[in-house]
């Protein structure tokens, strides 16, 4: 098999004196949607945000493009073309929903083409370009997502992270978001997936890893996990 | 009190709140993307005076080309203070007791280099139009105030400028509102907050020129002035611009109207009641108001 695209390896991860990250090892290739499905608190968000630079990993190694990445800061990861869309949108809400998408091509490789990202980007999602003057902080939740994954498209992320993108979203808006997230990867996105619902994350991702604990308890084809019996059980709400 | 008087009383007012603003809105910037309470801004300001008394002294440098020139000065004074000191304190989303220490400390640190420098007396700048006025009908203005409260205001409509429409500026804006949103958008925080410190003592600096043009200064300058700063961006709201420049306005206007009903003597004391009402009253400030009306999330 080719170099993975990201390779994380042997990762501890913690906040001061609590650990929640233990050994996690995990690979996404190139091209592939991966999930990584757990419950709440399971370490999937401090997962991710050691993979973004946002918090140190204690241990272990990030390698990214065949990098080890694992002490860059956040933005030379974004520079290398590593991009989290993270838990909760975290828009800045007294600024308007275009100045949020030109933000997210604030390295200076990007700035050229900014105006035309951020008109792909309003292609894309219309409301978004109806909404553009408008305080980020005044949109729905479901427009707030969409605003939040336009902000990580304008970095022309190689590999895009999503943390719970459909958090809170309406069952209609959840369909709405995955629908989006699949015509990102179409594009030729590498994407991790971090959810609960592990419905949606298995339905759409190639491979899978299952996080209990801040361990990886179980990792699979997404297929294959689908017919899983633990799975099925722990995540799937499946009578046992 | 007659139309005259009190129309008189409200141009100064607003000359006055014109310089508060430009002096507090260094302390605002640097608070906003660094949640440091920049305690040496008054020895920023203090430096700031001395620096454009000797331009003037010396080289014969008119003040108002003075203050202008002191802006590029501190500037990289500022990146350099925090390129040795600031960034070693570790960064936090609230101010923490370590960025209260180092500022006070290097407060003090820069009063006594005024002291070793210029000794203790007191000095002013003094120029053909400290002592002319202008008269626009029943209403008398003094030159120097008029003179002084354009660049300030100039400044302010620069600033605001960078930050709606520039990356810096916008930059600046995002880790105002959420630092950590910014850090996954790829903003280099540390340089960020190493040109952001460089331009809120910048602003200090021109902000101390313009005032000795209007005030005698000392090593010991500052001390109301730092007061009155922190009294405006708390009105303001500790990260908003329009809520600073509303903050400047109420202090002028109080503390210029106040001599109608309070002797001078009690004017130190309009800023310290101003301060106590805004934290029991308005605790998000005046943009505080206006963002619980929109329910801004």
């Amino acid at each position: 098999m080719a170099e993975a695209l990201l390779r994380v390896e042997a990762l501890d991860a913690a906040y001061d004196a609590v650990q929640v990250v233990w050994g996690l090892n995990l690979q996404v290739q190139a091209g592939t949607v991966t999930s990584l499905i757990g419950s709440n608190g399971a370490g999937k968000t401090t997962t991710m945000n050691v993979i973004a630079g946002t918090l140190p990993a204690r241990r272990g190694e990030i390698i990214f493009r065949g990098e080890d990445i694992t002490t860059k800061p956040p933005d030379l990861r974004v520079g290398m073309r590593l991009s989290l869309i993270p838990e909760q949108r975290q828009l800045w809400p007294r600024m308007t929903v275009e100045e949020n998408l030109l933000l997210g091509a604030f390295p200076r490789r990007l700035r050229g083409k900014a105006k035309e990202n951020l008109k792909n980007i309003y292609e894309m999602f219309p409301r978004l370009g109806e909404r553009r003057k408008q305080y980020a902080g005044t949109l729905s939740g479901g427009e707030q997502q969409m605003c939040a994954i336009g902000r990580g498209l304008m970095a022309e992320p190689l590999l895009l992270m999503l943390d719970e993108p459909s958090l809170g979203l309406a069952p209609m808006l959840v369909d709405e978001i995955f629908h989006y997230v699949r015509v990102i990867a179409a594009r030729g996105v590498t994407i991790l997936l971090a959810a609960q619902n592990a419905n949606y994350a298995l339905q759409f991702s190639d491979y899978c890893y299952v996080m209990e604990s801040g361990r990886i308890a179980l990792e699979g084809r997404s297929e294959k996990l689908r017919c899983d019996h633990h799975v099925r059980r722990a995540y799937m709400g499946a009578a046992s | 009190m007659d139309a005259a008087d009190f129309v008189n009383l409200l141009v100064s007012a607003l000359l006055l709140a014109g310089i508060y603003a430009a002096m507090s809105v260094g302390m605002t910037i640097i608070y906003g993307v660094m949640k440091i309470v920049n305690l040496a801004h008054a020895g920023f300001l203090m430096l700031g005076a001395y620096y454009v008394l000797e331009l003037h002294e010396r080289l014969n440098i008119d003040p108002l080309v003075g203050s202008v020139l002191a802006f590029p000065v501190f500037l990289l004074a500022g990146m350099l203070v925090h390129w040795t000191l600031v960034k070693r304190i570790p960064v936090s989303d609230q101010p923490t007791l370590a960025s209260l220490l180092l500022m006070f400390g290097l407060w003090l640190v820069l009063q006594n280099i005024g002291y070793l420098i210029w000794g203790s007396s007191d000095r002013s700048i003094l120029t053909s139009r400290t002592l002319s006025s202008m008269h626009l009908g029943p209403i008398t203005i003094p030159t120097v105030r008029v003179i002084v409260f354009i660049p300030a205001v100039c400044s302010l409509g620069l600033l605001e400028f960078v930050l709606r429409k520039t990356w810096y500026g916008r930059a600046v804006r995002a880790l105002m509102q959420n630092r950590y949103a910014g850090r996954l958008a790829g903003i280099p925080v540390e340089k960020m907050a190493r040109l952001t410190f460089g331009v809120g003592i910048g602003f200090a600096g021109a902000a101390g020129g313009l005032l000795a043009q209007l005030y005698s200064f000392s090593p010991d300058f500052g001390h109301g002035f730092l007061l009155r700063s922190f009294v405006i961006i708390v009105l303001g709201g500790l990260e908003s611009f329009w809520g600073a420049a509303a903050g400047a306005l109420v202090l002028a206007l109080v503390e210029t109207f106040s001599i109608l009903v309070l002797p001078a003597g009690y004017q130190p004391a309009i800023a310290f009641s101003l301060l106590v009402l805004a934290l029991v009253l308005l605790p998000g400030g005046i943009a505080g108001i206006f963002a619980k009306k929109h329910r801004w999330a």
